[in-house]
C-alpha cells in the first residue's frame, strides 16, 4: 500500500534547520500536510490530539529524546502502530540496536538525501 | 629495627622532596593554568556564536531556496497551461520547446532539493559544537579543581595551552569516526529482518 500523500506527518527535531529540511523534502515528495514538534514530549502531545500517518524523529533532543518518545508511542495502545522513522547522526551500532528493540520502523543516518528518505518511506508503507 | 627506621626516614625524606618538587612544578605552571582556565568560557562562547552564525546563514539560504522552488512551481504550472493551448492550436514545435523548459525546471528542482539536504551540515556542525562546549566545560572544571586544590595564584599572562587544543581536536576527530554510514546502518537493520 503506497503512502497516502494527504496523510498528516509529524517531524520531530530540536533543530529548526533539520525540521525545515525534512519538511521541504517531504513537500517535494508530495506530502504537503506536515507538522513540527521540537522534542518528544511536544510530539506525544500532538500525537494524542491528532491523527498522524507517520513520525520522522531525531534522536538527541532536550526534554524528551527520540528513543524515549518511540518507547512511549509503542507503549500507548492508541499510538503503538504509528510508523516512526528515526533520522539521526547518532548512528552507532548500539543506538541502532536500541532503536530496533524499541520498535523503530526504519532508520536514516545524517546527512541523507531525498532519495534515501523516499526509499525509507516507501519501505514503511510497502 | 634501627636500620628499618633509618630506611623509613629515608623514604619519607624522598617522598617529601618529591612532593616539594611537584608543588614547585605546579606553581610554575600556575599562571598558564589560570590563563587557560579564564579563556575557556570565551572559547565556548565563540563556539556557540559559530553555531548561531551557521544557523542564521543556513536559514537564509533555505528561505531563498524555498522562494526559488515556489517560483519554479508557479512557472511550471503556467508553462503546462500554455503547452496545452499550443497543442490545441496544433503548434507542436513551440509546445515541444516549452516542454524542454519544463524539463530544465525539473532538473533545477532536483538541484534545489539537493541544496536543501546539503544544508543539514548545519545540524551536524551544531552537534559537534555542543560536544566541544561540553568538553571545554569539563576541562575548565578540572582546571578550577587544580587551582583550588593547589591554591594557585592568578597571573594571567598570555600563555597558550596547545596541548588542550590538540586534545580537543583529537576528541573531535574520534567523534567523527564514531559515526556510521547509511550503508552500514542498513546492513545492521537487515540483520533484524528489515528488507
Amino acid at each position: 500500500m503506497p503512502a497516502d500523500p494527504n496523510m498528516k506527518i509529524l517531524v520531530v527535531d530540536d533543530m529548526v534547520t533539520m525540521r525545515r529540511i525534512v519538511k521541504n523534502i517531504l513537500k517535494q515528495l508530495g506530502f504537503a500536510n506536515v507538522e513540527e514538534a521540537e522534542n518528544g514530549q511536544e510530539a506525544l502531545q500532538k500525537l494524542q490530539t491528532d491523527r498522524y500517518g507517520f513520525v520522522v524523529s531525531d534522536w538527541n533532543m532536550p526534554v524528551m529524546t527520540g528513543i524515549d518518545m518511540l518507547r512511549a508511542i509503542r507503549a500507548d495502545e492508541k499510538l503503538k502502530t504509528t510508523p516512526v522513522l528515526m533520522v539521526t547522526a547518532e548512528a552507532q551500532q548500539s543506538n541502532l540496536v536500541e532503536a530496533v528493540q524499541a520498535g523503530v520502523s526504519n532508520y536514516i543516518v545524517k546527512p541523507f538525501t531525498a532519495e534515501i528518505l523516499q526509499e525509507k518511506i516507501a519501505k514503511i508503507f510497502k | 629495627m634501627h636500620n628499618q627506621e633509618h630506611k623509613l626516614y629515608g623514604e619519607l625524606g624522598a617522598l617529601a622532596r618529591f612532593v616539594d618538587h611537584a608543588m614547585k612544578a605546579i606553581s610554575a605552571i600556575g599562571p598558564q593554568i589560570m590563563s587557560s582556565s579564564t579563556q575557556l568560557p570565551t572559547a565556548a562562547s565563540h563556539l556557540s556564536d559559530l553555531s548561531k552564525m551557521t544557523e542564521d546563514g543556513t536559514l537564509e539560504v533555505m528561505r531563498l531556496t524555498e522562494m526559488i522552488q515556489d517560483n519554479h512551481g508557479k512557472i511550471a504550472k503556467d508553462i503546462s497551461g500554455v503547452v496545452e493551448v499550443l497543442r490545441a492550436m496544433d503548434c507542436a514545435s513551440l509546445a515541444g520547446r516549452l516542454g524542454n523548459v519544463t524539463s530544465v525546471l525539473a532538473q533545477d528542482g532536483k538541484c534545489l532539493t539537493d541544496i536543501m539536504t546539503a544544508l543539514s551540515f548545519q545540524d551536524l556542525v551544531a552537534q559537534r559544537v555542543k560536544k566541544l562546549v561540553a568538553i571545554l566545560d569539563e576541562v575548565q572544571g578540572k582546571l578550577m579543581e587544580l587551582i583550588v586544590v593547589f591554591g594557585l595564584q592568578e597571573s594571567c599572562e598570555a600563555a597558550r595551552d596547545a596541548g588542550t587544543a590538540e586534545h580537543l581536536l583529537k576528541q573531535l576527530e574520534e567523534s567523527k569516526t564514531a559515526a556510521m554510514k547509511q550503508q552500514v546502518a542498513d546492513n545492521i537493520l537487515a540483520q533484524f529482518g528489515f528488507k
